[in-house]
């Protein structure tokens, strides 16, 4: 078939045509090799624009199409569709793009107007070489794993489960919850964060449609959309999870106390430990590196005791492989550790708390029952609440934390609740309330009598200058309002830390081949359009692991990617792209390097065949194993030598 | 107002040697907050950031501001944009000096003491310095620092004929050029 090809260069309204004579490329590639129509239009996206390409196929026998635009990442599929509507193959197409790497950099008209007609002739001759290719359906397997169980994978998990489908949660911890079990109060509407998230927590653990592993941890990922394997190493926890029903009688008789992670290091756990009362599921775990049977040979206290004999120190890690369609990542973050910041004195100076551990203090569940009290026992008279540690500071994190400020705010609406006439500071540079009822939230705690400094302190120091200070841990700062420094002397310092992604999140987000941003945390398809999908198919993120964000914005990110798999499932398969690389196995010597350079791990050396060969659906057409192997085996489907020697020509004509 | 002079002040100080963030503060007061110094501050380091951005170099240059900075550095060590509030402040003081601005303090005769002490001898000879610092300023303060200069002196710390380093005229070289772009 004789290629005749038609060119379409759009103006785009004026973003094209303001800088690039359209008319005069239009007219130029009337002149190109193999062109038999060439118009322009004003925005060929729209509907009338693809008629006029779809008229063209059907009346003038236009077999390969050429669209001046904008770039394919916008229209690319748009344009395909078109092309594939009138009857043709979508790959017998090629963009080019004079708008984002012409009009829009380019300010001379004369130069853009060459640029066009260059990048026009190149569109041109590599069209001509074009071969048909036919993208491939693969099964979406309907099952879907979710990594990490605070409220981002909890949500994401039910919404998926509550539809009949297979959900399997993977938590590394003993019980699922997150940081929002650690909470006490939630802002801006004060609701107790036990008593919204345990009814969603037991849910998790009675649904029949959830498989819940806790203690247990990724531990390889292979497959593609629709198909993923992965293997899950499920932690031995030397207790046998069927048999304890959490009566707790061994954790009474274990003679071992170990600071409690849950409780922030304010409380002892035994050995042998339910993280905390409404633990999901509710059955204990033995930790290996404190308990006494382990480190020195005997007592076995524990198995002594249980009446149901659930303990079971023969027990070892577990290997499970599942097979899922959809991955969910919700790993969430980790605290930022304020002992960094040496002037703020935490880990130094008694009194000096992180946000965390005030969240447990003020618990009534927590280490005090709730009760706010100083090293000495005493409750404080004076507090302050130091904003943005760790986080818009460019030597720790560049990025506001986003949650701080309310539940600094927060922090005083309970303090000023729980201790009698305490006086409340907080220290600010900006008060950051976007969100429903925030400002009003942050009206009513200044209603309430917290007292606003604008200026984040230079230090936190027990060295007094005055008898006033004596005793009192001395807030050094300048009120940027009045434009003096001050000291304040007070009892307690409570430090807002900023959030931070985990510190395996390289880790994990190699392990399912996503990327991660600069500050580590998971990265998004699209920051505006795509927040919750990524790069590699068939793996979403929703939570803190994405970035800082409060539980409003968390839940709603896990429905979204709840949604997104839900919609995928519901499809039942997927359509993998057909523009990959091939190996021609007669060329092939079978040398493996390819194997080693594929970032995707989409191709395997075949033993009996001698030979590499390229799983399709893995491919993502990156064409790192074209360039990089020795025998010049590989072909990419949709750059060919051929195509490229082209495109080439087509520039430099 | 009609002319924005902020702009050409704003555009003065940030040329100055490692002062280019200024325009990137965000009014934190963390420097104020830690300055050793700014009890005696008419406007604390903060302030004098803000006040170069809004132009007003009169009023700035004229206060005491900028002559107490006792390059404790530790503005510099906390902000947490790395504008430097030091080498700002200190830029602020040549910018002041070259235009003729009278110091409230002793500060700048200090420099220069301490500036010809170097030039002099290749290193800081203090006994020198402070002597004719103390001439040149307040000679009865001197009295006040007697004790220490003796304590100095019996732990060999001060001694009284000075002492040249190795390589004086290459760094006379080096420091002759330096003095080719501006006044010392
Ligand atoms: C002091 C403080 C107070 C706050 N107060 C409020 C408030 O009042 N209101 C509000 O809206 N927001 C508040 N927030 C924010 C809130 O904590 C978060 O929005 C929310 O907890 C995010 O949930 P998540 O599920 O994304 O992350 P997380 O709660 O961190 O959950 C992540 C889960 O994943 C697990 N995990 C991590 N890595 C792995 C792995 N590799 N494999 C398996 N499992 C893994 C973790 O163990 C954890 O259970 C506060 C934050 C802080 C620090
Ligand atoms: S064997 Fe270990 S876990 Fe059991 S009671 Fe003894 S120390 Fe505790
Ligand atoms: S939310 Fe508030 S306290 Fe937290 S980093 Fe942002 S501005 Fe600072
Ligand atoms: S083109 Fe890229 S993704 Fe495809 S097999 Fe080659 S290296 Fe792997
Ligand atoms: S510490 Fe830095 S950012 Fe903060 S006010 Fe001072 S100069 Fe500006
Ligand atoms: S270096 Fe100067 S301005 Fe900075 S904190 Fe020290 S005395 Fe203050």
């Amino acid at each position: 078939m004789e290629p005749r090809i038609g060119v379409y260069v759009c103006h785009c309204g004026s973003n094209i045509a303001a800088t690039v004579d359209v008319e005069k490329v239009a007219e130029y590639a009337r002149t190109l090799p193999a062109v038999v129509v060439s118009r322009d239009y004003k925005f060929m996206c729209s509907d009338p624009g693809q008629d006029l390409i779809k008229k063209d196929i059907r009346e003038l026998g236009v077999n390969r199409v050429v669209v001046a635009s904008c770039s394919p990442l916008m229209h690319e599929p748009t344009f395909r569709r078109a092309v594939q509507e009138a009857g043709l193959n979508p790959y017998y197409f090629q963009m080019a793009n004079v708008r984002e790497h012409c009009s829009w950099v380019t300010e001379s008209r004369k130069e853009a107007t060459e640029k066009a007609r260059a990048l026009v002739s190149a569109a041109v001759r590599r069209v001509y070489f074009h071969q048909p290719l036919e993208s491939k359906e693969v099964p979406v397997h309907p099952d879907t794993l979710v990594v990490g169980g605070g409220i981002a994978g909890i949500q994401a998990a039910l919404e998926i489960a509550n539809s009949g489908h297979k959900v399997c949660l993977v938590e590394r911890e003993p019980s699922i919850g997150g940081h929002m079990m650690q909470l006490d109060k939630t802002f801006p509407t004060l609701d107790c964060s036990a008593c919204i998230l345990t009814p969603k927590m037991s849910m998790v653990g009675a649904h029949p449609s959830i498989e819940l592993l806790t203690y247990s941890e990724i531990d390889t990922v292979s497959g593609y959309v629709g198909n993923f394997r992965v293997k899950i190493r499920k932690k031995a926890r030397y207790v046998d999870v069927d048999r304890c029903n959490g009566c707790g009688t061994c954790i009474t008789k274990c003679p071992v106390k170990v600071d409690s992670e849950f409780d922030e290091k304010l409380s002892k756990r035994k050995a042998i430990y339910v993280p905390f009362a409404q633990a999901v599921p509710n059955v204990t775990t033995i930790d290996r590196e404190h308990c006494t049977y382990f480190l020195k040979g005997k007592c076995r206290a524990c198995e002594k005791f249980c009446e149901r004999n659930a303990i079971n120190f023969e027990q070892e890690d577990e290997l499970i492989e599942i097979q899922v369609g959809n991955v969910i990542l919700t790993t969430g973050y980790r605290l930022f550790d304020p002992s960094a910041i040496k002037e703020y004195g935490y880990g130094r100076l008694d009194n000096v708390l992180t946000s965390l551990e005030f969240e447990r203090m003020v618990n009534s569940a927590g280490p005090t029952s709730g009760h706010i009290l100083l090293k000495n026992g005493k409750e404080p008279e004076s507090i302050a609440i130091i904003h943005c540690v760790g986080s818009r500071d460019v030597k720790y994190h560049e990025y506001c934390s986003r949650v701080c400020c309310m539940y600094g705010m927060k922090f005083a609406h309970l303090l000023l609740e729980h201790v009698q006439g305490a006086k409340v500071y907080e220290f600010y540079i900006d008060i950051r309330s976007p969100g429903k009822g925030y400002e009003e939230f942050y009206n009513r705690v200044q209603r309430e009598g917290a007292v606003f400094f604008r200026g984040r302190p230079g230090e936190v120091t027990d060295v007094a200058l005055t008898p006033e200070e004596k005793g009192k841990l001395i807030v050094q700062f300048e009120d940027t309002l009045v434009g003096k420094q001050r000291r304040l002397p007070v009892d307690m310092v409570v430090l807002c830390s900023g959030i931070e992604p985990q510190s395996d999140s390289q880790e994990m987000a190699h392990k399912f081949n996503i990327s991660i941003g600069k500050e580590k945390f998971f990265t998004e398809k699209h920051p505006k359009l795509d927040p919750v999908a990524t790069m590699t198919d068939g793996v979403f993120i929703a939570g803190c692991c994405q970035g800082p964000r409060d539980i409003p914005d968390t839940v709603a990110q896990a429905s979204a990617a709840a949604a997104r798999v839900l919609a995928l499932i519901n499809k039942g398969k997927v359509e993998i792209e057909a523009d990959t690389a091939v190996v021609d196995e007669d060329r092939c010597s079978g040398c493996r390097v390819c194997n080693l350079l594929c970032p995707y791990n989409a191709i395997t050396y075949i033993e009996k065949d001698k030979v590499s060969r390229i799983n399709e659906a893995l491919c993502k057409g990156c064409g790192t194993c074209v360039a990089g192997c020795p025998s010049g085996a590989i072909t990419h489907r949709h750059f060919t030598n051929e195509q490229i020697d082209a495109e080439l020509q087509g520039i430099l004509a | 107002m009609s002319d924005i002079p902020h702009t050409t002040f704003l555009d003065e100080v940030a040329a100055l040697p490692a002062c280019g963030k200024i325009n990137e503060c965000i009014q934190c007061g963390v420097c104020s907050g830690s300055c050793s110094t700014a009890t005696h501050w008419e406007y604390p380091p903060r302030k004098v950031i803000a006040m170069v951005r809004a132009g007003m170099k009169d009023e700035l240059l004229k206060s005491n501001s900028i002559w107490f900075c006792v390059s404790c550095y530790l503005c510099t060590a906390r902000c947490p944009r790395d504008i430097k509030p030091a080498n700002i402040v200190h830029g602020l003081e040549s910018i002041a000096i070259k235009e003729g601005y009278k110091p409230p303090t002793t500060t700048t005769t200090m420099y220069r003491s301490f500036a010809q002490s170097i030039v002099d001898h290749g290193r800081v000879y203090e006994f020198g310095f402070m002597l004719k610092y103390f001439l040149r300023t307040n000679p009865f303060a001197a009295l006040k620092m007697l004790p220490m200069a003796i304590q100095l002196f019996r732990h060999g710390r001060m001694p009284l004929a000075p002492k040249q380093v190795k390589g004086k005229e290459e760094l006379t070289t080096i420091i002759n050029k330096m003095g080719e772009g501006g006044d010392r």
